[in-house]
């Protein structure tokens, strides 16, 4: 990993990440919300639920890259209007997905963190992009890349000069069907040796599964990461955009309950030399 | 084209119609100010003339005939109710028509090109008031109007503070990753300048903030958007792409209130302009008059007088009004003091500046 001259662990401190009072870096930082914005109500709604159960940002996708053409593709800048809205009503940051080069600064006039997804982890003109754009960028893990791929992805949006990147794990794919992927778990202690960046993981799209996400969110605290990123709707059944994957705000909250214990154990636990305690708010 | 297409240009027409009569109504009462006004049988030929040249088959004369009888009968009754006809600079939904909508509650709003038509317009009676923008919080002294200000006679009877939060304005057609160059007021475009530059967009100044607007609407040029009021976006049938864009969190311009007659109760503030002969310690003698009598300066502003370069007009705002003793008194002691003085009014403060 000879070419990492910005993102190596050793070039320096741990980077802590801030978004008008969340530090991600430092505390175990919880991102929930809808996959995708699909109305004001929606939104709005799903919004106060996760702010009540202790959310500490909101994610929400205006531009969705599908699969499929024929799948709704989101609703553009009527989706960051909303989501700006949300933000003016709940106070919680807003984190939401740009596909698109030419939609990096029209992006980061709404949004708060701008997120690279899977699919586009190298696609290496949006990166340079959003390296300029002056936001803290969340990039997620591309689902066959290696680490070192991924960790030459946000080598490209330091050098563009900006230090703020989140990674996340989302899980990769492997030749298991059970879940829709598997989630690299290991990816988290091994991204707090190789780089000094903030790493948090996506139970949601790497699971496929709401039975599994509250036990891989424990693991994932108890492995170091530096938080979540997950998928609540106010009413899963109705949505335009994996309705099989997202919390209802209740199992959410519950989730949440549990989460604040295993915080407090694990900042009790005496520290390895090298692993970082999270403060779970 | 589809039902759902038809439907929007059906709204879109009618949109239109409204704004076109609400011009309509604001030309005739400016015609009420002249006394003479077309002969309305005149008109009514005239326009049944007219639809019949444009062989509009689909508008019958007497359809034409009811609808200009339902026109001229409401011109007739906003007429007779005599509202006070307040001129601001720009086209409608402009800045300055928000200010006057604050200071004048029921008067009837008339657009003017450039603000000497309204300090021009005010002081030959065309129209009763004027509505003049005098500084912004982040651009500072509106330069032209208080030219204006020491140049002609009238009156200030009021003030208002108004929030000034720009919206970037398009068509429905406009993709707004393909925008280019933004059109407004180059005091907006000044006040935007951040988010123009974040955005690679090229500022194109305009006469106006509502006039571009009006303009995008019209013609709808390529690449093109406007910075204007969220008002232009419902007067001119515009997308709002992005609120608030200005630079500064809090960005709010003052506006005076200006008539031929002096306000007739006693205001809480005053404004005054004067020059000083360039003598050593003349403008400390002068604030000096203020500090002693104890009254509170609320605006000091220079500006280079046109008529004698090398010297300089200084505007004051004070707490208090001239019927006041001590007031009285200190204006009178500066005449002695001053070059030239000027008197603007006396007026009920806007108590949020």
């Amino acid at each position: 990993m000879k070419n990492l001259k910005l993102v190596a662990r050793e070039t320096k401190a741990r980077t802590v990440v801030k978004v008008s009072g969340v530090e991600i870096g430092r505390d175990f930082v919880v991102i929930a919300g809808p996959c995708s914005v699909e109305s004001e109500t929606q939104l709005l709604e799903t919004a106060r639920a996760v702010k009540a159960a202790g959310a500490d940002m909101l994610r929400g996708g205006a531009f969705k890259p599908r699969t499929s053409p024929y799948a709704f593709q989101g609703l553009g800048i009527q989706g960051l209007k909303i989501l700006e809205k949300a933000r003016q009503e709940t106070g919680l940051p807003i984190v939401t997905e740009v596909v698109d080069p030419r939609d990096v600064s029209w992006v980061a006039e709404f949004a708060d963190v701008l997120q690279i997804g899977t699919r586009n982890m190298q696609n290496y003109s949006l990166l340079k992009e959003v390296g300029k754009s002056g936001r803290p960028v969340l990039l997620k893990r591309g689902m066959y890349s290696t680490l070192e791929e991924w960790l030459n992805c946000a080598e490209y949006i330091l050098s563009e000069g900006n230090p703020d990147v989140i990674l996340c794990e989302r899980g990769i794919r492997t030749f298991e069907t059970y879940t829709r992927n598997t989630l690299d778990l290991s990816a988290v202690p091994a991204i707090k040796e190789l780089s000094h960046l903030p790493i948090i993981i996506d139970p949601t799209h790497s699971t496929g599964r709401i039975s599994l996400i509250d036990s891989m969110s424990m693991a994932a605290a108890a492995a170091g990461a530096d938080g979540m990123i997950v998928e609540v709707h106010h009413k899963p059944e109705q949505a335009l955009c994996d309705a099989d994957q997202a919390l209802t705000p209740d199992i959410f909250a519950t989730m949440m309950r549990r989460l604040r214990p295993l915080a407090s154990f694990l900042e009790n636990l005496p520290s390895e030399s090298t692993a970082k305690t999270n403060r779970i708010k | 084209m589809k039902p759902e297409q038809i439907r929007k240009k059906i709204s879109k027409i009618d949109r239109e119609l409204l704004v076109l009569l609400q011009e309509r109504m604001g030309l005739a009462l400016r015609s009420n100010k002249f006394k003479e006004t077309l002969s309305d049988p005149q008109q009514e030929n005239d326009m049944l003339a007219r639809a019949e040249r444009l062989n509009l088959d689909l508008i019958e004369s007497t359809f034409t005939r009811r609808l200009l009888h339902t026109i001229i009968d409401e011109t007739k009754r906003l007429q007779d109710e005599d509202r006070s006809l307040a001129a601001f600079q720009g086209e409608h939904g402009a800045y300055g028509e928000v200010a006057a909508r604050q200071l004048v509650p029921k008067g009837a709003y008339i657009p003017c090109l450039e603000f000497i038509d309204v300090f021009r317009g005010v002081e030959d009676g065309y129209f009763d008031l004027g509505v003049v923008p005098v500084e912004n919080s982040l651009e500072g002294a509106v330069t032209q109007v208080n030219d204006l200000l020491t140049t002609t006679d009238l009156k200030v009877i009021g003030e208002v503070k108004v929030a000034v939060s720009h919206c970037l304005l398009a068509t429905e057609e406009t993709d707004y990753r393909e925008i280019r160059q933004v059109f407004s007021h180059p005091q907006a475009l000044a006040q935007c300048r951040n988010f123009l530059m974040r955005n690679k967009l090229e500022a194109r100044p305009y006469y106006d903030t509502a006039g571009a607007a009006k303009m995008l609407a019209r013609e709808n040029p390529k690449a093109a958007a406007a910075i204007a009021s969220s008002l232009c976006a419902e007067l001119y049938d515009l997308e709002i792409i992005k609120e608030g864009i200005e630079d500064g969190p809090s960005n709010s311009t003052r506006f005076l209130l200006l008539a031929r007659e002096p306000h007739p109760d006693n205001g809480d503030k005053t404004s005054i302009i004067f020059a000083v002969p360039h003598k050593a310690g003349r403008l400390y003698a002068v604030l000096k008059l203020f500090a002693d009598a104890g009254v509170n300066l609320t605006r000091i502003a220079s500006m280079p007088l046109r008529s004698d370069p090398g010297n300089y007009s200084f505007f004051l705002d004070f707490e208090g009004s001239d019927k006041q003793e001590k007031i009285a008194a200190v204006l009178k002691e500066m005449e002695g003091l001053t070059k030239w003085m000027k008197y603007l009014g006396s007026y009920p403060a806007d108590k949020t500046i």
